[in-house]
């Protein structure tokens, strides 16, 4: 079965040749491997997507692979965002045979049909290529191909429109706005410093200058509003393209924040506010080599920082809920940030001595996992040690009973009890087998076992077991002091029934 | 309950599978940012609670983690920041020591699993965006599997398939693998946050849990893969690392930088059925015993590694 899986080749490895180019050389060895061992999966496994291809997701992916600004990006970023939104790996492919690279932007109102018959050929079997006739292709998806590549060619031309209209209101931002923008952030930064030793002279002028920059704001941002009306107005696509355009004001708006940082910086008003902040993102922009970027912390998602991606969801939420580092994290990253190695960093020599260094003949044989047999293993050695002793009142008030509770409350519809979880919870505990060197072995000899317990309490009525079992329990918790509630008792009589279900089941 | 003190900040611990009173812990300087790293192999002292370093291991890089090999009972693989691999043997002499070292990743490895079912190879995960398949006889990687768009934080083999793992990712994306298949054979977009962690469920096979920067664990079915199962909130920041009981069916302990451990319960109304808050900064690394049921071990970036058993508090003396 196994090889079988093995020789059978992909179909679509082609299209995948760009990313995944060593894979060929690396299943070889990964086979010579593979051979020492028995395939365990049927030739379906489970484990494979086998979910039928999603015809509208597919779509989806085209209109996405089709938009001018994804098609520059890299392939591999292009495929994880359509991973991301849940697409299977065969619908990414197809959708990516759907959507071949285009040659240089300017021909391609030339090159469109070619490039559709091109897609056409690589999915009609090929009897069909001499009927290319040139329109109508007979099958619906390159029909589909081409007629998203046809929207594409019209949306070339409202972009080239959008385009020239977006410079014009970015030049006149850029004109008018800035300017503005940047003595209101004047405005900003001199209210922020309050502290009345520096510039207290310097006030009345600044705050009339503040008015006017005020005002000036306002104006520009009512004439941005205007702008923006009249852009509404023209036409349903242009809307999309214009929250671009806003987007990119929202960049403006950006640059123009990092700009009133460098200003702070330039002017010396730094040295309180925003230290920690500069030098957090100055390390995490990679202008410090040597320290690596705290990636896992969670604090910060810069994902954006290395994919380019276009239509990435906002990280903002990530930001707010960073978790606060420790202080002495923080005198590290600015330490690094200044340049400075931290003084505890040793040089140690971690190379092998001896790379040929045979290992040591190993002094006892593997254990078998308790979810291969089904019962915790009991080291005999260490019984009673104080790392195996549970504490005395969890059985009782903690939380084995409240889960044990729980779980019975569940086992009718999920028969999800652990049969080693509770062995230990029972007043009597068999006495240990003694110990096998051999790990099949022990399996050997303790897999029997359930078998014939089962088949003694099956012999048992029901009635039997479950009364002498009851009796136990009683005893149990009189002599525990008899706080167990009668829900207790029934989860333990219930777990016993339980148990039998699932070691039947097992075997 | 014994406590060790660590000169690092720690970013994993792991119980050994053949002795039961035996950890390893990897553990790196100024917090894994810059600096040396040190993996300590811990021995639980018999009568009192206590616990005692039998031998650590220097090494120029941060450790991230660490994990015992699975046929031979003295072997550990240590996950380096300086994208290394480096094996040592805890029968040998400290000077012996490593006995390998293996420099293909191109970033930081994150995570090490040791293969438990073939128990003759083992995986890493890196900040370069691949995994690597190892044996323990080859001078070089048996195999890359190049496909994450981001770093992976974590491979696991399945409990049951010797062939079949699964990756997390920062692309927000969990992969299952089979070795004999060339690519991943089935992506799930299981957060829109970045993917810190998974582990299989030991007791089902085709069950997987997740956590994530977005401060959630998920679990999962490989069989119905589009809606996860389950979503255990409680955490109040990202959830580095979730694990799977060894001993219980439903029973996930994960540990979180809101600096506290969590047991959860999947399969229950309240999923959270213990909440441990002895660590006074990140929790980064937490292990359950195969060996003794009950029986955990955690450790962050306070320095301390924990080890307690269930119901019990990890503080108590």
């Amino acid at each position: 079965m196994a090889t079988h899986q093995q020789t059978q080749p992909p179909s679509d490895f082609p299209a995948l040749a760009d990313e995944n180019s060593q894979i060929p050389e690396a299943t070889k060895p990964a086979n010579e491997v593979q051979q020492a061992t028995i395939a365990q999966d049927p030739p379906t496994s489970v484990f494979k997507n086998s979910e039928p291809i999603r015809e509208d997701q597919i779509q989806n992916a085209i209109k996405f692979l089709s938009h001018p600004r994804v098609r520059g990006s890299p392939v591999i970023h292009r495929r994880s965002f359509l991973e991301r939104k849940g697409l299977t790996k065969e619908e990414i492919d197809e959708a990516f045979r759907r959507v071949p690279d285009p040659p240089p932007s300017s021909q391609t109102t030339v090159t469109t049909s070619q490039d559709g018959q091109q897609a056409v050929s690589t999915v009609q079997p090929q009897a069909m290529q001499p009927v290319v006739a040139a329109p109508a292709p007979l099958i619906v998806t390159p029909q589909a191909a081409f007629l998203s590549r046809f929207r594409w060619y019209h949306a070339i031309l409202a972009v080239g429109v959008l385009a020239a209209s977006g410079a014009g209101t970015a030049v006149f931002i850029k004109r008018s706005l800035i300017p503005r923008f940047k003595s209101w952030v004047q405005r900003i930064m001199l209210e922020e410093e309050t502290d009345p030793l520096k510039k207290a002279d310097a006030k009345p002028s600044l705050a009339e200058e503040a008015v006017a920059a005020a005002k000036a704001a306002s104006a520009a941002a009512s004439d941005v509003a205007r702008v923006s009306q009249e852009m509404m107005i023209t036409k349903n696509e242009e809307r999309k393209y214009f929250e671009d355009l806003t987007h990119l004001l929202g960049v403006q708006v950006q640059e123009m924040k990092s700009l009133s940082n460098n200003i702070r910086k330039l002017e010396g008003q730094s040295n309180n506010i925003p230290k920690i902040y500069s030098a957090d993102q100055e390390v995490y922009n990679g202008s410090v080599t040597t320290a690596r970027k705290p990636y896992t912390n969670g604090s910060n998602v810069d994902y954006d920082t290395r994919s380019a991606r276009s239509a990435s969801p906002p990280a903002a939420p990530a930001d707010s809920s960073a978790p606060p580092h420790p202080k002495s994290y923080m005198d590290i990253m600015s330490m690094i940030q200044r340049g400075e190695k931290p003084s505890n960093i040793r040089e140690i020599n971690d190379m092998p001595p001896n790379p040929n260094q045979p290992l040591s003949d190993p002094r006892i044989a593997p254990k078998s996992k308790p979810w291969d047999y089904g019962q915790a293993p009991q080291d005999e050695s260490s019984n009673g040690q104080w790392w195996q002793q549970k504490n005395p009142r969890s059985t009782d008030f903690g939380y084995e009973t409240t889960t044990a509770a729980r779980f019975t409350a569940n086992q009718n519809e999920t028969s999800t009890m652990e049969p080693a979880a509770f062995q230990r919870q029972r007043s009597w505990v068999p006495p240990q087998p003694p110990p096998v060197a051999m790990a099949e072995a022990v399996e050997a000899i303790r897999r029997p076992k359930p078998q014939a317990k089962i088949d003694q309490e099956a012999a048992a009525s029901d009635g039997q077991s479950g009364v002498s079992d009851e009796l136990q329990k009683i005893t149990k918790f009189s002599e525990s002091g008899g706080d167990g509630s009668g829900g207790i008792k029934i989860a333990e009589i219930q777990e016993e029934t339980e148990q039998q279900h699932i070691s039947q089941e097992g075997n | 309950m014994p406590v060790f003190k660590a000169p690092f900040n720690g970013y994993s611990v792991k119980f050994s599978p053949f002795y039961e009173s035996r950890l390893a812990v990897a553990t790196a300087q100024n917090f894994g940012i810059l600096g040396n790293g040190r993996i300590h192999v811990l021995e639980l002292a018999p009568g009192a609670p206590g616990v005692t370093e039998s031998v650590s291991y220097d090494t120029a890089d941060a450790v991230y983690d660490v994990c015992w090999s699975e046929s031979h009972d003295s072997v550990l693989i240590a996950a380096i920041g300086d994208g290394s691999v480096k094996i040592y043997d805890t029968a040998l002499p400290p000077p012996s020591n490593p006995i390998r070292s293996f420099q293909e990743h191109a970033r930081e490895v994150q995570s090490v699993d040791y293969n438990p079912t073939r128990r003759d190879s083992f995986l890493t995960s890196s900040w370069d965006d691949t995994v690597k398949l190892w044996a323990m006889d080859r001078p070089a990687s048996v195999r890359t599997f190049k496909e994450h768009a981001y770093c992976v934080y974590q491979a696991v083999w399945n409990p049951k398939h010797g062939d079949v793992f699964a990756s997390a990712s920062g692309d927000c994306t969990l992969r299952i693998w089979d070795v004999r298949e060339p690519g991943s054979t089935m992506i799930i977009p299981a957060h829109d946050f970045e993917i810190l962690s998974c582990d299989w469920n030991k007791y089902d096979d085709c069950i997987l849990a997740t956590s994530s920067v977005d401060k959630t664990v998920k679990v999962w079915d490989v069989r119905s893969y589009r809606v996860p199962l389950a979503v255990l909130n409680g955490h109040g920041y990202a959830v580095r690392k979730v694990k799977f009981s060894p001993h219980r069916r439903s029973l996930i302990a994960s540990c979180s930088y809101d600096m506290s451990v969590c047991l959860w319960d999947y399969m229950v109304e309240d999923a959270l059925v213990g909440r441990y808050d002895h660590h006074t900064e990140f929790a980064v690394g937490i292990d359950m015993s195969v060996l003794v049921e009950g029986l955990m071990a955690s450790t962050g970036w306070d320095e301390l590694v924990y080890v307690w058993q269930q119901g019990m508090d990890p503080r108590a003396s």
